[in-house]
């Protein structure tokens, strides 16, 4: 099995995104799938990018445009 | 000064940019001197010029050492300063370069972190060859973090400077988590908006003139004075690839409206500091890497920054907003602002929806944050005042960690609520009737501002405290007089549901000191009770003990370590002053005053911060 590198895009760990750590994962081109080298989550990209939209549900405002008017 | 919103926009051509080489050099051997890495750094920084200038924006160009060595850099700085007015200034970012290398045989590049013998070596180096490339000295400098000692040597020697980027706001264990224990930046705990520093410590604002370190501060980047309180700082910026990074924008249409709702809160702070307002946006090229930053491609990275430049331009275009260098703000702040003048924030969450509302307030002697979910609760406090000596980097105590350090800071040491046992660090109330008590952190509510004279107002709604047969209707404000280094808690109470009933109130503030979120020693602070005629005394050995007197005119607490004395003093001679120490579970130590209250009565209590030494 060959070493893991980096993927087309540089994708962060979901998991630990969500408890407020930036870890660069890693890609396994023979099982194709990113993995983390600190937490234990493993997933293709179209997992990492659905984590990625759930990481958002923290953002309750994030699409609202807000005035400050008072 | 009405109305008045100023943006410093800040480009720096940076040859070996942060994150590059780690991120497109993946699976080479680092090699600095990379070709493919200069012309992609020149390639955007020349993007980050052209997008400001066609938004009609001019920059502060900050020099970097490894972009000295390279003629096109200067050329395209010389060039741009003749034909948009940009300012030609001297970053002490970018220092890693073959050059540097070569000479000081490290790979240390945050001058904060060298032993003030390479400090000096490393500014006159870098000052003597801007002034044999460009013939002048600079006016502006700056890094992530300015020490005083380095801005004072570089004062001295370079009278010229008059701004620095001299710190990040609350850019310090979080952001070192963040980065999984490897981004060395410990320097929470200084102002979010310029300021003058001190000549003692770069986060505690100057009082005066023989206190002036000589230059403005202006800090990197404009942060979410929420949000980057409670998370990643480097998420929360006027920076539009810390958006992206903290994934703040929608992945289909590539939106990214919080951008926009963080600068145009910035411009509402000018109803809180007599019209002034403030941003700086400062994109180092590592954030515009060709490979993508993350999971952003780059064109998102290419186009945040371009929306980004667009909005301030529009702004400008539209008479909103007004666009200086560095030199320009600095000539600006000196005849606008006073030392005493304080910096204001009355602050919401723009992002998470929970509709919360803070108070920033910064001046020469302290900087706090009161939280009106927590009913008016101060859950974080630096004591300015003391001006501390910290010198920091190779050879001092405090290699890496730059934090002024606090007294109160709900995050690190808890506030409220604790798990089991044990206090958090809150400056708070509680109310107590036939057995029952409330603590204000646990009313909710919103406050509005005011100014009368040179006392700033905080005026609370008022909340229901609600016991088993008596309501308490009441209402706090919190008043900042410019100069006092004092914060008073003013309560009412407007009504009672029994008018005959008597409530007893105890004000109190739990505190300790540090920068992290690990305890400190605690063993020898003095906690003192006091009035004409008595004093109570205990020097603190985690003993559990505590004391009180009737009638005192102050309780107090010096802590030597931080070379500051916190005390608590209240209206009237009727109201009781006590202290508590902690134990080693709870390292804490507790300053408060009781008194009994009956309906329209009103009970007001100061806390206040010195130099103890």
């Amino acid at each position: 099995m060959a070493q893991s590198g980096k993927g087309k895009l540089n994708y962060r760990c979901p998991m630990c995104f969500m408890r407020d750590l930036d870890i660069d994962m890693f890609y396994d081109k023979d099982k194709k799938e990113y993995y983390c080298i600190r937490c234990q989550y493993v997933g293709p990209e179209e997992d990492v990018l659905a984590k990625n939209e759930l990481i958002r549900i923290k953002y309750g405002r994030m699409y609202d445009r807000i005035t400050f008017d008072d | 000064m009405e109305n008045t919103f100023i943006v410093n926009i800040i480009h720096r051509p940076e040859m070996v940019p942060e994150y590059a080489e780690k991120v497109t050099g993946h699976g080479q051997a680092e090699d600095i001197g990379r070709k493919a890495l200069l012309t992609e750094s020149l390639d955007i920084f020349k993007f980050q010029q052209e997008t400001a200038h066609k938004n009609g924006l001019k920059t502060t160009i900050q020099m970097t050492y490894a972009s000295l060595f390279n003629e096109e850099a200067v050329s395209l700085a010389k060039e741009h300063h003749e034909k948009y007015g940009d300012e030609i200034a001297l970053s002490l970012l970018g220092l890693p370069c073959t050059e540097f290398r070569e000479k000081y045989k490290t790979k240390d590049f945050c001058i904060w972190m060298f032993s003030m013998e390479d400090k000096k070596n490393i500014v006159d180096d870098v000052f003597g060859k801007f002034h044999d490339i460009f013939g002048f000295y600079p006016v502006s400098t700056g890094s992530y973090y300015m020490d005083a000692e380095l801005t004072n040597y570089i004062k001295e020697k370079y009278p010229s400077v008059k701004c620095a980027v001299a710190t990040c706001w609350e850019e310090g264990p979080k952001a070192y988590h963040t980065c999984n224990n490897s981004w060395y930046t410990l320097f929470d705990g200084g102002p979010w908006n310029p300021w003058i520093p001190s000549k003692q410590n770069t986060h505690a604002p100057a009082a005066n003139e023989a206190e002036d370190s000589g230059i403005v501060a202006i800090p990197h980047l404009s942060r979410d004075l929420l949000a980057c309180y409670d998370g990643n700082g480097s998420n929360f910026g006027t920076h539009p690839q810390n958006v992206l990074r903290g994934m703040i924008y929608d992945s289909k249409t590539w939106e990214y409206p919080y951008l926009y709702n963080l600068i145009d809160q910035y411009r509402h702070l000018a109803k809180f500091n007599n019209g002034y307002s403030y941003n700086m946006m400062f994109v180092g090229p590592g954030w515009l890497n060709k490979m993508g930053r993350w999971e952003a491609p780059y064109e998102l990275l290419k186009k945040s920054y371009e929306d980004g430049m667009k909005y301030y331009g529009d702004l400008k275009k539209e008479g909103k907003c007004v666009d200086m260098t560095m030199a320009e703000f600095a000539d600006f702040y000196r005849e606008n602002k006073t030392y005493e003048e304080p910096e204001c924030a009355l602050w919401k969450d723009i992002l998470y929806g929970s509709d919360k509302q803070i108070f920033w307030y910064c001046d020469p002697y302290m900087r706090a944050q009161i939280n009106m979910d927590q009913g008016g609760a101060i859950v974080d406090l630096r004591p300015y005042a003391a001006k501390l000596n910290w010198p920091v980097g190779i050879g001092t105590p405090h290699v890496q960690d730059a934090s002024y350090p606090f007294l109160i800071q709900e995050k690190y040491r808890a506030g409220y609520f604790t798990h089991y046992a044990g206090e958090g660090t809150v400056r708070s109330a509680k109310i107590s009737y036939n057995g029952e008590e409330v603590d204000l952190c646990l009313c909710r509510t919103k406050a509005t501002f005011s100014q009368e004279g040179s006392t700033r107002i905080l005026t609370l709604d008022p909340v229901d405290i609600e016991f088993y047969d008596l309501t308490v209707k009441l209402q706090t404000k919190i008043y900042f007089e410019e100069g006092s280094s004092k914060i008073r808690h003013e309560r009412t109470i407007l009504e009672m549901s029994n008018p005959d009933a008597e409530v007893e109130i105890n004000e109190y503030m739990v505190a300790c000191y540090g920068t992290t979120e690990y305890p400190e020693d605690m063993t020898g602070i003095t906690l003192t009770a006091k009035n004409a005629s008595e004093s109570k005394t205990l020097t603190y050995e985690y003993k559990c003990r505590e004391e009180d007197l009737a009638g005192a005119d102050e309780v107090s607490a010096v802590i030597p370590a931080i070379e500051t004395k916190a005390a608590m003093g209240a209206s009237g001679s009727d109201a009781t002053g006590y202290f508590k120490e902690g134990y080693a579970f709870s390292p804490m130590f507790t300053l408060g005053f009781t008194k009994t209250l009956k309906d329209k009565e009103v009970f007001s209590t100061w806390l206040s911060l010195e130099k103890a030494n």
